[in-house]
């Protein structure tokens, strides 16, 4: 699997110079942006996002076919791109939550609970993007996969509406450890479960 | 032992099947699928290697299943298809590295015998190749594990012919070891007719023949005759014929022939072109 690894990260260096340039801006603004966290979790979602773009361009230069006829099984193909994601979504986390902890210290306080919450929701909307996805992509392809995504973020989003109009509320409670770890617990095991889907769809998929 | 063994395969689609598909490959020899546009050549390679699921039937490379652990068996396997499907951005010594890594035979010294041999720029990345550089670049890839099967589709289109007899040599020197084999698909015959030790016909999925190239060219003949004396043949000697303003001409079993009638030999691409058109 180290090929394919090394294949990624070359495609990620040729083709992401753009995106590595955005997640610099992104980060820059976040040193100097006080309380904000859009500026944080953008990076995330970016290299979150990143493997959809990867499986498109494979699909563009008919490398999914290709890599179908090298000694690599479905599984293989299917986890390098969980892979490479999961190890730009690491940098992107150490830089953010770097980040965080700088701009603490330079405000001359730190709060553990506030730190936590900010790992916390950066780990959840770094995993959800690719976790929804990629399942859709590998059993569809990327544009098709693209699109069923849209409609699954319209339902989920139609359907939430619809509740908060009948009266149905959620109560978040950031301030308790216990639910930042349930919340995280969660998304990993959404994520693992979402891989062991891409794999078992890309088994049946004809190249 | 056969490096390759296809049993009843088929595969049926909306608007294409491939029907009940019969070939073997023995090691040290060089197959050559024939066939139109859209016959069922790709679907055949990609049904070997396990890239699309059969309906039913059986293949086996050097003796395996390729249901079994086919990502193993690929380790021997060579491949060049139509599109190549390098990434564009890539050098040659990129995707050397990469294939270094997959490959537990890459041979990295042979490789760039390759890219010097085939003449191909090792800095250039690939999107600027032209169609004949981006095959020979997919070749000196499928060649540089040492392999045991090469399996090629379309992969001397689009090369020049000066290059296109150098490549075709390389496969013939590739099956000078009994442990190698080749299967090659074309629609360009007269590259088949030089390497090949036996030839498939496909067509609209059917496979119409399968036999030794030098059996084939012994065996057919094209005869120019009347019509008068094409009809006192023998049915059985009649393969396929042409009606021309003065005459006709007919592929022919020579064996089925009288003597004195004079038979011409035939070229592979004629015999394909016949038996095509006898079953439309």
């Amino acid at each position: 699997m180290k090929g394919l690894l090394l294949k990624d990260f070359y495609m990620t260096i040729k083709y992401g110079k753009t995106l590595f340039l955005v997640v610099l801006v992104f980060w820059a603004i976040s040193c100097f942006d006080d309380g904000g966290s859009f500026f944080l979790v953008y990076p995330m979602i970016l290299a979150g996002v990143l493997p959809m773009s990867l499986i498109s361009l494979d699909e563009r230069e008919k490398w999914v076919q290709y890599s179908g006829t090298l000694p690599y099984t479905r599984a293989q193909l299917v986890s390098s791109k969980y892979i490479i994601g999961l190890l730009l979504g690491v940098g992107a986390f150490i830089l953010s939550m770097a980040t965080t902890a700088g701009r603490m210290w330079m405000n001359g306080y730190f709060s553990l609970l506030e730190f936590g919450t900010i790992a916390s929701l950066l780990l959840v909307l770094g995993l959800l993007p690719p976790t929804i996805l990629l399942p859709f992509v590998f059993k569809f392809g990327a544009e098709k996969g693209r699109i069923m995504f849209y409609v699954v973020i319209g339902l989920a989003t139609a359907i939430g509406t619809l509740l908060a109009g009948f009266g149905f509320q959620m109560q978040m409670q950031t301030n308790e450890f216990a639910i930042l770890f349930v919340m995280c617990t969660v998304a990993v095991l959404l994520y693992l479960g979402s891989w062991c889907l891409s794999v078992a769809f890309y088994k049946k998929r004809e190249l | 032992m056969n490096a390759l063994e296809i049993t009843n395969l088929t595969k049926k689609y909306k608007d294409f099947q491939l029907d009940n598909l019969n070939l073997t490959l023995p090691s040290g020899c060089i197959l050559g699928l024939i066939g139109e546009n859209g016959a069922g050549k790709s679907t055949t390679i990609k049904l070997i290697l396990d890239m699309i699921k059969k309906d039913s039937g059986t293949i086996t490379i050097f003796g395996k299943d390729n249901q079994t652990d086919i990502h193993l068996t690929k380790q021997d396997i060579g491949v060049v298809l139509d599109d190549v499907g390098i990434p564009e951005q890539f050098t040659p010594k990129q995707v050397g590295k990469i294939m270094e890594h997959t490959f537990a035979n890459w041979d990295n010294a042979l490789y760039e015998r390759y890219i010097n041999q085939l003449q191909i720029p090792k800095e250039k990345i690939f999107k600027e190749f032209s169609r004949g550089m981006k095959m020979k670049l997919g070749i000196a890839v499928a060649m540089a594990h040492h392999p045991k099967l090469l399996i090629l589709d379309e992969a001397t289109s689009g090369l020049d012919p000066v290059v296109r007899d150098e490549v075709v040599e390389m496969f013939g020197e590739f099956t000078r070891d009994e442990s190698h084999s080749v299967l090659i698909s074309s629609h360009i015959v007269s590259d088949l007719e030089k390497i090949c030790d036996y030839i498939a016909f496909l067509h609209k999925g059917k496979l119409l023949l399968m036999e030794e190239k030098d059996i084939l060219l012994e065996q057919y003949g094209i005869l120019q005759c009347t019509q008068e004396q094409l009809a006192q043949l023998p049915q059985q000697a009649i393969k396929g014929k042409k009606v021309l303003p003065y005459g006709v001409q007919a592929l022919v079993q020579k064996e089925f022939i009288p003597d004195g009638m004079d038979v011409l030999p035939v070229t592979i691409e004629e015999l394909f072109i016949f038996m095509v058109k006898e079953c439309a």
